[in-house]
């Protein structure tokens, strides 16, 4: 009964500040919406058991890449609404297709089942700590893709480079 | 009735926290001023321990000033968000043996989220001011914070390899009750970063440009008076606080004693805690201010390659030494 | 001219920190020596003789008055013009009517108690007399003559022969001085680092 309260609770607020944020005038307090959503998030992961995770959440989310949207956003200092050229010409086009991605998502919903399925169920989770099955699975199991996922971030953390270094050299 | 036991825990501790927090004031500015060979606060009550108490009195009678550009919710919330987030990481805290409030599995880094969200509380008051100190004040703290945060959860990786888990009490359990099983010794590197991080994730000499009083007028809590200074001074020493305790937690072998005092048993805890309090005032005494580039530099370019290197060193011995 | 440069720190001691570590324990031996400061309505601070502080105009035992005789030397010689004296003649003699000092426009320079050719004007040692306000630091006679009062009360001086260090002009001989200033001069005042006048004449004192 509390559980349900509970996720009740986040859902009508991970809904609500998602609303919020992209209605929201003040850029600054549509990113404090994202935080609040943020935070909600990793109170669900927390109730799901997936303790680690909701910590990461908070730190690497909420504490790191929405304090650099907050950079951005201080540093350029928008006066006026930018105005951009549409996507999809008609609103009404936009709508359906908004419509009828919604649709999909909720056409598919009843694919997530409960109970027990995999390599991992959630006592054998639970047994060792999440952390350790986390860490176990990546390391061994799905070490490829994690090494992949670093080499992006290189080539990601080299354009960066590349581009103040071309700066420096304009000047 | 469990909950009831755990509100007047949740009581006792906030109530003796915000006592630390007083007294850390009156007692940095009497070790400051000796240092200084001058006395601190004399006059209020028996050389001045009273102060602390003066100095809340007049906290809460100051007049209330809001910017009128400023922007009010986030003006009023920052300073909430600040105290809260430094607040809630007392919850994970390991006194003495069992004396926790919550021996949750992620101890260590749930302190890191948390630390991570008191700095919203900083930038946000700096934004909210609308003035240009308080603006600089925070996107200097924020960037100073993010940079040094790196170098801290790095420094702490070689603490969780050599004990295996993130729980608080079983690091502390892990180091054993001797002298030479804290990792201040296997893992010195890494306590040397860890120091240097927490002086500036608590925005602390020699990394306090963003608050310097001669750079930039109290920096992002300039245009805070009364009650919510008040609060910004009491998130910052509950920091203080929080990181000396995960430093003897992690380093310095937690509630561990050469001998266990009957009746006391944070005994040990609070002492250590004390030690690093005193060290922290010390290095106040003695050391000039970082420049901002300088600090950034060293945030990024010593201390990440010098934790770095202490994982990788850590890995190698481990695997050897199994 | 040469320069001499610190050298530069080699790698143990940027390890090690070895001037932080100085600085520190530095720190640490102040921790524990006595500090200097002295508590200041507790404990009394010790003024120099001569201190120039509130003004004052001595009261003449006789007469119970001051001794001052108009002849106007303070009033003129003050830099900050603020003595103020009014008088009239009366059988040969001049009666004072009023004696201003406006303390406030006073910048305790001493002048006006070195020339008093009747050493009726002096400087106490009183530092202790701040007010609420400007009236009063306007010093009247009675105001003046009160407050030679209270530093005969509060410093323990004997009115009849207290001598102020200032009454005595340095730097000229004791034949070119009015008779009331031909005082002793004081053992521990000597010459040396004295900006004298150029009246002065060797051997004079």
């Amino acid at each position: 009964m509390l559980m349900l309260l509970f996720f009740c609770y986040c859902a009508v607020v991970i809904i609500g500040t998602g609303l919020l944020a992209v209605t929201l005038r003040n850029p600054v307090h549509s990113v404090l919406m994202v935080l609040i959503l943020f935070f909600h998030m990793a109170m669900l992961y927390l109730s799901l058991g997936a303790e680690f995770l909701a910590a990461v959440q908070i730190i690497v989310y909420a504490g790191a890449i929405l304090v650099l949207y907050l950079f951005v956003l201080f540093l350029v200092s928008l006066k006026d609404e930018v105005r951009l050229p549409r996507f999809v010409s008609s609103a009404w086009l936009g709508r359906l297709i908004a419509g009828g991605l919604a649709a999909c998502l909720l056409y598919i919903l009843p694919v997530f089942t409960t109970g027990a399925r995999g390599n991992w169920p959630a006592d054998r989770v639970r047994e060792i700590t999440p952390t350790r099955a986390l860490a176990t699975e990546m390391y061994s199991a799905s070490v490829l893709p994690f090494e992949i996922a670093g080499l992006i971030l290189l080539v990601a953390v080299i354009g960066g480079l590349l581009l103040a270094r071309r700066d420096k050299e304009e000047r | 009735m469990h909950v009831l036991v755990l509100l007047v825990q949740i009581l006792v501790l906030f109530a003796v926290v915000m006592l630390h927090v007083a007294y850390a004031t009156y007692f940095e500015r009497k070790i400051i001023g000796h240092m200084q060979v001058r006395m601190g606060p004399m006059r209020v009550g028996w050389h001045g321990l009273l102060q602390p108490i003066a100095d809340g009195i007049k906290s809460f009678f100051k007049e209330d000033i809001i910017p009128e550009q400023a922007d009010r919710p986030i003006f009023l919330a920052a300073p909430i968000i600040c105290l809260v987030a430094m607040l809630t990481s007392l919850a994970v805290l390991p006194f003495a043996p069992g004396w926790v409030l919550a021996d949750i599995n992620i101890g260590l880094i749930f302190i890191l989220a948390m630390s991570s969200l008191s700095s919203y509380g900083v930038i946000l008051a700096g934004w909210a001011s609308n003035s240009k100190y308080t603006f600089l004040g925070g996107l200097r703290s924020m960037a100073q914070v993010i940079s040094y945060e790196i170098a801290m959860g790095l420094s702490l990786v070689g603490v969780m390899m050599l004990s295996g888990t993130l729980n608080l009490s079983r690091i502390v359990e892990a180091q054993g009750p001797s002298f030479t099983g804290m990792y201040l010794f296997p893992q010195i590197i890494a306590f040397f970063v860890f120091c240097v991080a927490m002086l500036a994730e608590t925005n602390r000499v020699p990394f306090d440009l963003p608050e310097a009083e001669t750079e930039l007028v109290s920096g992002y809590a300039t245009e805070y008076s009364g009650m919510r200074y008040a609060m910004f001074f009491m998130a910052e020493y509950i920091g203080m606080m929080v990181m000396s305790a995960i430093g003897t937690v992690c380093f310095l072998g937690g509630w561990n004693g050469p001998f266990t005092v009957p009746g006391v048993p944070f005994f040990w805890f609070v002492l250590k805690i004390y030690i690093f309090l005193f060290v922290f005032i010390w290095i106040r005494a003695t050391l000039p201010r970082y420049r901002y580039d300088q600090l950034m530099e060293l945030g990024w370019k010593l201390l990440i390659p010098l934790a770095l290197a202490n994982i990788a060193l850590t890995g190698i011995a481990r695997a050897i030494f199994g | 001219m040469f320069v001499k440069y610190k050298p530069k720190r080699n790698l143990l001691q940027t390890i090690l920190h070895t001037e932080i570590l100085q600085g520190m324990a530095l720190t640490l031996r102040r921790l524990f020596s006595r500090p200097i400061t002295r508590q200041y309505p507790d404990e009394e601070i010790p003024v120099a003789a001569g201190f120039r502080g509130q003004h004052a105009l001595v009261r003449d035992p006789e007469t119970g008055g001051s001794r001052c005789i108009a002849c106007m030397r303070c009033a003129t010689v003050c830099p900050s013009r603020c003595i103020h004296i009014r008088f009239h003649e009366d059988g040969g003699g001049r009666v004072v009517d009023s004696y201003d000092i406006e303390a406030l426009r006073c910048v305790y320079c001493g002048y006006c108690e070195e020339v008093c050719p009747v050493n009726a004007l002096v400087l106490t040692e009183i530092f202790e007399y701040a007010a609420y306000g400007r009236e009063p630091f306007h010093f009247s006679r009675e105001d003046l003559l009160a407050n030679w009062d209270r530093f005969v009360t509060e410093r323990n001086i004997d009115p009849d022969t207290y001598v102020n260090p200032f009454w005595r002009p340095r730097g000229m001989p004791r034949e070119r001085l009015p008779a009331g200033k031909r005082l002793e001069v004081p053992a521990d005042w000597t010459l040396e680092g004295q900006v004298v006048g150029a009246g002065y004449r060797e051997g004079s004192d």
